[in-house]
């Protein structure tokens, strides 16, 4: 799905990062963890926008960030259906159905027409996995979607995740394994020298093990 | 009734350290005449000084409308490319570095003594703020949205249409509302370097005159007006802008 091949994580100007590589299996479910200034972020935009050290398989890429790109006066069915506006495909009916089928599955069947203003942190972040399912994606691209969710919440999203997008490539990017751990199994860990892995995310259970991968000593 | 006291308080404090300065010092009236003085001559004088009033009104008001429409559409025009706004940020910003002093006999000379040169002047103080919030605007959506929208694979100007510009207003109105404050700044120094009426001709010539009481009244009425423009122009965008709030 996605093979990248000696990617300069570093911001020109600024401490030197990893440079990488890493060949992303169609089908995998990947959590990234790592500390906050790996460039995981970095990663993930050089994906979306492209560049000459990653091969894609496919350009329908969804992606999901931790505040939610939701037009705050718009509806929510117009945000879900936000994609073919901006694309300036016509709305068949379907996909208006789709959409408020979609809608039910994140459990905002009943806020279809509600102004997106009005919703809570939570409720954006489903409105915004809405989108994504909508929008058919092979690879769906994660970063930190649920970091500022409580936990009760983030649980109810990761649920959501497990069941919508298992059918999909994922690659989630968290500095929390509890965020990936209800929902997914490996995990690759980013540090400012390297990328390594697969780890099982069940081996970061104890903080101590996982202070130890994110330096990059596990 | 609170509020408006709150408000009026810091006038009627300077009002009476005025009288309180002429009373004391026993100031000659050509030089600071006395308040009861400024108020008499503004109410002889009103149909006069109304008249003036009017012509500056018209002024501010039209040339913030212009200024706001211009400004508004050439932020537009060069918001959505970084290169464009680069180009033309320099030109710009020298419109407004330019003192519009230095501008005015200029503006005169091509445009006459008229409403037009005035129009043109003002025009020139508000088109910046309005310009540089309203790109400002455009540049302010976060790196994640960006991402995202990018992922929808949108057409150029639906994305311009649909998101930049509608995210972009509340930083427009914000420039609205510091254009407001600014625009009686261009009339009236459009009036003092050549004109027939208007507030500022008005002040000029009873300056000339040595009726400096007529002028204090012309400047009160002038702060008058600048304010009530302002506070309209603020409510205006208020309105407006609770219609477009961006995302917390």
């Amino acid at each position: 799905m996605l093979t990248i091949t000696n990617l300069d994580l570093s911001y020109p100007g600024d401490e030197p990062l990893a440079t990488i590589s890493w060949q992303v299996e169609r089908g995998d479910q990947i959590a990234l963890l790592g500390r906050s200034g790996t460039g995981k972020s970095t990663l993930l935009a050089a994906i979306i926008e492209g560049s000459p050290a990653i091969i894609k398989e496919s350009e329908r890429i969804a992606y999901l960030s931790q505040q939610p790109a939701l037009l705050p006066w718009a509806t929510v069915i117009e945000n879900v259906l936000l994609g073919f506006k901006l694309r300036g495909d016509t709305q068949s009916s379907d996909t208006t159905e789709k959409a408020l089928n979609l809608l039910g599955q994140v459990e905002l069947g009943t806020h279809a027409h509600r102004q997106v203003a009005l919703l809570s942190g939570g409720q954006k972040a489903r409105v915004a996995l809405a989108r994504v399912l909508l929008e058919q994606s092979d690879l769906v691209l994660l970063d930190e979607p649920f970091a500022g969710l409580d936990r009760s919440t983030r649980i109810q999203m990761a649920a959501l995740c497990q069941t919508l997008l298992a059918s999909k490539t994922v690659i989630l990017v968290t500095h929390d394994p509890r965020d990936a751990q209800d929902w997914l199994d490996t995990a690759m860990v980013l540090t400012t020298e390297s990328i390594k892995g697969p780890y099982r995310l069940n081996e970061f259970a104890s903080d101590r093990a996982l202070i130890q991968a994110l330096d990059g000593d596990l | 009734m609170n509020r408006l006291l709150s408000a009026t308080f810091p006038f009627l404090l300077l009002v009476g350290l005025w009288w309180l300065v002429v009373i004391t010092l026993e100031v000659p009236h050509f030089i600071l005449p006395s308040p009861e003085r400024v108020a008499r001559v503004l109410v002889e004088r009103l149909p006069l000084i109304s008249g003036h009033a009017f012509t500056t009104a018209s002024e501010i008001v039209c040339g913030l409308m212009l200024g706001t429409v211009l400004g508004f559409a050439v932020a537009c025009l060069i918001g959505d490319s970084k290169k464009l706004t680069q180009i033309t940020m320099p030109a710009l910003v020298i419109s407004q570095a330019l003192p519009v002093f230095a501008i005015a006999p200029i503006l005169m000379l091509w445009l006459g003594y008229g409403f037009a040169s005035k129009l043109a002047m003002t025009t020139l103080i508000v088109f910046f703020p309005v310009t540089a919030s309203t790109l400002a605007g455009f540049r302010a959506m976060p790196r994640s949205w960006e991402l995202t929208f990018q992922t929808l694979r949108p057409k150029r100007s639906q994305l311009f249409w649909f998101v930049r510009f509608p995210l972009a207003i509340p930083y427009a109105l914000s420039g609205v509302r510091v254009a407001a404050s600014v625009a009686p700044i261009g009339a009236v120094v459009g009036e003092w370097v050549g004109s027939s009426s208007g507030l500022g001709y008005l002040m000029l010539h009873a300056n000339g005159r040595g009726q400096t009481d007529l002028m204090f009244a012309a400047l009160i009425v002038l702060c008058v007006e600048a304010l009530l423009i302002w506070s309209l122009v603020n409510r205006l965008a208020n309105r407006f802008d609770q219609n477009s709030h961006f995302a917390e």
